[in-house]
């Protein structure tokens, strides 16, 4: 029957959704990387990752925040870090 | 040459027929290597059926019940002899009519014995499909006495009481017995659940021991995450997926949590195996409790811990070096990413496609391990799900889908 096969691939497809998830990918990174490494259409990739944040909408929104964070939070920190370095690196040198 | 095909088997039955070749036996009379056939009737006796149906384990334990089985019809089949008789009996007025119909009612009997028996012989060539299908409840009852193997399928279900016993007595000291008693399910044998234990206890060690994996290369994300300036309000250090918060995952640093929780909170009950999808209540038992590290995806360390070095060079533009980092980093090439530290604002984009607006902070997959986590899920479909999140409906799916366009899934037309 065609129903179990198409449930069996959209299974698939949620599969590799979530390996990528564990690589904190966003979605149109993870439609990307699907159509490119196992040829998923990226019309199915992007239908099923909206279908999984409806069944799981707490996940995704923190996911989301995550996403976020990392955006604004890492260049700062990113900045002081090097800044630090440098100054630490110059200090040793002077040694 | 004794050829016998299971077709034919069903339709032999009294020795006289043995030689007839309808039933697909061709004895070659040439042949020097069978035994004299001298008298056909004794052919049952001869002909050593273990050799035409296969001696497996468990088919002699067949004959015990049988008996059984045709006691049962016999009194079925008695009763309706004696039956006859009375009946005959009953409107006896002339012996010699009864006594037609009563040799009639007993050859009857006699000739439905001898098929029950061949029959009962026939099923015992076609396996224990056809017992069990004939005689359940007999098949179940002997499960107890483990007098033969019969197949359990291990339902999600049956899995998830499984584990919860197992989770109460502690899965070193889970003995079969007392995992029988707490499961309170009687088709069980301790045969069944040691077996099913020994599978649980090595799938158990190579989950565990690719979460040891993953945690030593979280580790390195750590002490990378330390460099990094310390701790980042409210996130992980490591740019780890965190929906902690909500969900109650154990906050960082990690390096605490996986190790020992990994005894404890770790204990998710594993994959059924052979089913294809995680069962449904186990899910809600799973990940809020331990939001599993990728286990599959990250087992790059060396790929992750050098990659960190780059990212810093792009967005302060300055000093390609970070000269603590870098001692550690220089050394292993690392794979995927161009290798040219100086020109070190190259390095990240093209590959990564951050396009300057977004940090690698969170240590940006390769293609090489994305590629390799995707295709462990095409080459390993049936594999636990990593984070087992709700599934969608397929019916919705499908209709979304329809409404974009897409007719079939897997689509037949090539994509990409």
């Amino acid at each position: 029957m065609a129903d179990s096969s198409s449930a069996s691939y959209i299974h698939m497809v949620q599969h590799m959704i979530e390996k990528c998830l564990i690589f904190h990918m966003s979605k149109e990174e993870c439609v990307e990387a699907l159509s490119k490494h196992a040829n998923i259409t990226p019309v199915i990739t992007s239908t099923v990752w909206k279908e999984l944040e409806k069944e799981n909408k707490e996940f995704f929104k923190a996911y989301e925040e995550t996403q976020s964070n990392q955006e604004q939070m890492s260049e700062e920190e990113t900045n002081q870090m090097i800044q630090k370095i440098i100054s630490d690196s110059s200090k040793e040198s002077d040694d | 040459m004794l050829a016998l095909s299971p077709a034919t088997r069903d339709g032999c039955d009294g020795g006289s027929e043995f030689l007839d070749t309808t039933c697909g036996f061709s004895i070659n009379p040439e042949d020097d290597e069978f035994p004299e056939f001298a008298d056909h009737g004794d052919l049952l006796d001869i002909i050593d059926f273990d050799d035409l149906f296969g001696v497996a384990g468990d088919m002699l334990p067949d004959l015990e019940i049988d008996p059984e089985i045709l006691a049962g019809d016999f009194s079925d089949h008695m009763n309706a002899s004696s039956t006859v008789t009375t009946a005959s009996d009953k409107t006896d007025s002339q012996g010699e009519t009864n006594k037609g119909v009563s040799e009639k009612g007993h050859e009857e009997v006699v000739s439905k014995r001898d098929d029950t028996a061949t029959e009962s012989v026939t099923y015992d060539g076609d396996g224990e499909r056809d017992r069990k299908r004939k005689y359940p409840s007999s098949a179940s009852s002997k499960n107890n006495e483990g007098k033969r193997k019969v197949k359990v399928d291990w339902t999600p279900e049956l899995h998830r009481r499984f584990v919860e016993a197992v989770e109460q007595l502690g899965v070193d000291k889970a003995v079969p017995s007392r995992i029988l008693e707490l499961m309170g399910v009687h088709c069980l044998t301790r045969h069944n659940v040691a077996s099913h234990l020994q599978k649980y206890r090595s799938h158990r060690k190579h989950l565990l021991a690719r979460e040891a994996e993953a945690a030593n290369w979280t580790r390195k994300r750590h002490i990378y995450g330390v460099e990094t300036g310390g701790n980042i309000n409210g996130r992980n250090k490591n740019g780890w997926l965190a929906p902690a918060p909500t969900i109650g995952f154990p906050p960082p640093p990690p390096v605490a949590v996986a190790p020992p929780p990994v005894h404890h909170h770790h204990f998710r009950p594993l994959h059924v195996w052979g089913h294809p999808t995680v069962d449904q209540s186990v899910m809600p038992h799973v990940w809020p409790k331990h939001l599993p590290p990728p286990s599959n995806a990250m087992h790059n360390p060396p790929f992750w811990v050098s990659d960190s070095p780059y990212w810093h060079p792009i967005h302060n533009g300055t000093t390609p070096y970070l000269p603590t980092v870098a001692t550690r980093f220089r050394a292993p090439p690392v794979a995927g990413i161009p290798q040219a530290l100086p020109p070190h604002h190259t390095v990240y984009k093209p590959d990564n496609g951050f396009g300057g607006a977004r940090p690698p902070v969170d240590l940006h997959p390769s293609k090489e391990s994305v590629d390799a986590a995707i295709g462990d899920v095409l080459a390993r479909p049936w594999l636990p799900l990593p984070l087992g999140l709700k599934p969608p409906a397929v019916d919705g799916v499908m209709s979304e889908l329809h409404r974009h366009g897409v007719s079939e899934v897997p689509p037949t037309a090539s994509c990409a």
